[in-house]
């Protein structure tokens, strides 16, 4: 029997199958988010089945999360990222306390109990500043693709003070920054600083570790770093954090 | 007609609702009811006084001869029009009842004879200041030391200053009588609005929060609205829902007041597989909790008693509040507290502080704060959050079974 969680996210759709009894993952994928959510999803959803050798019969259940949840139609029921990337969390790091995810255009965080579930979540509200969202524009702006910006970052020695709390006025100050001479690398790294300072102030003073950083942007190297620095917290990335959301549709849709 | 933004009538009406000629058919029509209500008091020499405030003590705007009709704001639409003078980054409920007054589309504050305002709050304050250039306006101030007799005093005393003010504008006499007549009327309403908010606490409560919502009118005291509010509570009260109402996750509401046309959060919340159980907030329990003793000796301090005791986030400090949801959270077997701050409401927003920390350590209830405005804009994001806030619940619940 096989289980399926899609996460329909505001920048991609991720898909995984997983077996219901060894609950081990059978494939996964990514696409980038377009205009037909749905046929993306299904698009997805059956080149996975068909590389796998399986069909549509086989799956017993589906369960969609993430902001385009809703325009699943595949799908048997939707539960909320927060839900699900706690189960995805739990499964890979059982002992993970608290959970930043940062994707597309949200940003999270989530208090564990210790049996791993949900015990408080805090989120971004109208705005988009602190998000991955925030690193596509400086990559757009500075030409470059997104997997270099840690690298770039890395080099940086005096990381550009970003203030805006618009993503709007952001692009305008890093343009701004660029003219007066600013290095890239510095815009960068102010930037991912920026991301991270966002998140702090969600966290407060409370943080129970271990820490775990999810989603789309902790793919992109440097965030970790910048993360680690501003929570004063060592900071674990599990393998495709992209997915986590993803993990825990498919992990709850095999326990339904 | 006054504009309205909450699509309540045609919302509420769920599978199993009383058909025709329901109370609720009636208090779909209170403002229209209230509009013939006022305007037929007002022909035979009545005035209308507007309030804006639970604190307004209606008996004595009542025993003058007046009829109290509350202006609060709940349209999104009056919002554009009040930026003009006030700040973007202001209670909604403050921006959209100046909107109203700049528009001259509440026909309540257009006839309204006078306003009794109050320092509440610093946004309403500086708001009426504003609106005093056209209007009449008198401003009660409200101490806010709760337990200082000090403080106490003082208000006893704004409340003979406004009994006064009253009788001056209006040519009246007030006398205790009337005053004790008042009372007589208001505890009644009071009562029956504490045993319709009552339906709730069953297992599969008959009606949502939604519609206890709707059961309340902007004018106190008319006769044919109190009649309903019996009717109500023999009709709903031996009514109950089937599997549906029991299933869904039982939500202490507290924090800012959802006015006419500002029930946005409340209904994401019922369409999202939550129940309103309690409303502890100003249009719900919070000033209909407590009667006034209309045989008291001196029946300007009992009233002043009752009124001072509303337990609003401008008080210091305010227990009351948290005593208050302490008992309704057991009373009604809440699952979890949402906590509803209006943008910029800076004395509410601070408070959610001993809330949160009610909720989550004391009472061990899943807890959100959710700070919004009139605008549907964050709409999809509030309920994603209150989602994730009865997937959690529900999780507790599979807990303790």
């Amino acid at each position: 029997m096989i289980a399926a969680g899609i996460d329909a996210g505001s920048r991609a759709i991720k898909v995984v199958l997983i077996d219901g009894e060894s609950v081990g993952v059978v494939a996964s994928g990514t696409l980038p988010q377009g205009v037909k959510n749905d046929d993306l999803a299904q698009e997805l959803f059956d080149r996975l089945l068909s590389d796998s050798g399986l069909t549509r019969q086989d799956v017993a259940r589906i369960v969609a999360t993430g902001y385009g949840r809703n325009g699943i139609s595949i799908a048997d029921a939707t539960i909320t990222e927060i839900t699900c990337h706690a189960r995805g969390v739990r499964h890979l790091l059982p002992d993970a306390r608290t959970i930043v995810e940062i994707g597309g255009q949200d940003s999270k965080l989530l208090r564990l109990n210790p049996d791993g579930t949900v015990y408080d979540f805090a989120m971004n509200d109208r705005c988009a500043a602190g998000t991955g969202r925030f690193l596509e524009v400086v990559a757009d702006r500075l030409e470059v693709d997104l997997h270099e910006l840690g690298e770039m970052a890395a080099r940086s020695k005096r990381p550009a003070a970003i203030s805006s709390m618009c993503i709007v006025f952001a692009e305008t100050e890093i343009i701004g920054l660029l003219a007066s001479g600013a290095a890239p690398e510095d815009v960068v790294a102010g930037v991912q600083r920026s991301i991270v300072t966002r998140i702090s102030s969600m966290v407060g003073r409370t943080l129970t570790p271990p820490v775990v950083f999810t989603g789309g942007v902790a793919l992109v190297s440097g965030m970790e770093r910048a993360l680690e620095s501003v929570l004063g917290e060592r900071v674990t990335i599990p393998p495709e954090p992209h997915l986590t959301g993803a993990l825990g549709a498919a992990l709850l849709a095999a326990r339904q | 007609m006054r504009e309205c933004s909450g699509s309540k009538a045609t919302a509420v009406r769920g599978r199993g609702s009383p058909a025709q000629d329901s109370p609720l058919d009636w208090f779909d029509k209170m403002i229209d009811n209230c509009l013939e209500y006022a305007t037929a008091a007002r022909e035979r020499g009545r005035p209308v006084v507007g309030i804006m405030c639970e604190y307004a003590p209606r008996e004595l705007v009542m025993a003058a001869g007046g009829v109290p009709v509350c202006l609060c704001g709940g349209s999104a639409k009056t919002i554009p029009a009040a930026e003009e003078h006030l700040p973007a980054n202001l209670c909604p409920l403050i921006k959209s009842t100046y909107g109203y007054h700049l528009l001259r589309t509440n026909p309540f504050l257009e006839m309204a004879d006078l306003v009794v305002a109050e320092t509440t709050c610093d946004g309403k304050k500086k708001m009426f200041e504003l609106m005093a250039e056209s209007r009449p306006i008198y401003v009660m101030e409200l101490p806010q030391k709760q337990d200082d007799p000090h403080a106490f005093e003082h208000w006893v005393f704004e409340l003979h200053k406004l009994r006064a003010e009253l009788e001056e504008r209006f040519g009246v006499e007030v006398t205790d009588e009337s005053i004790r007549g008042a009372v007589g009327v208001m505890n009644r309403e009071r009562s029956l609005r504490r045993r319709l908010a009552e339906l709730m606490k069953a297992d599969a409560p008959p009606i949502t929060g939604l519609q206890v919502l709707s059961l309340k009118s902007s004018i106190s005291g008319i006769p044919a609205d109190l009649e309903q509010y019996e009717r109500a509570i023999r009709m709903y009260g031996g009514l109950s829902r089937n599997g549906d109402m029991s299933s869904r996750v039982r939500v202490l509401l507290t924090g800012v007041p959802t006015v006419y046309g500002a029930e946005r959060v409340i209904e994401i919340v019922e369409n999202h597989g939550g129940l309103v159980v309690c409303m502890e907030n100003c249009t719900g329990l919070k000033p209909i909790i407590e009667d006034v003793d209309p045989d008291a000796d001196d029946v300007i301090r009992a009233l002043a008693g009752k009124y001072f005791r509303i337990h609003c986030a401008v008080m210091t400090r305010n227990s009351r509040r948290i005593e208050c949801l302490r008992k309704l959270a057991a009373e009604y077997r809440a699952e979890c507290i949402i906590d509803l701050v209006w943008q910029a409401c800076v004395t509410y927003d601070i408070e959610s502080y001993h809330v949160r920390k009610l909720a989550r350590h004391e009472l061990r209830l899943p807890y959100l704060h959710i700070e919004t405005d009139y605008s549907p804009s964050d709409s999809a994001r509030i309920a994603v959050r209150v989602e994730a806030l009865f997937e959690t619940a529900r999780g507790s619940r599979s807990k303790a079974s």
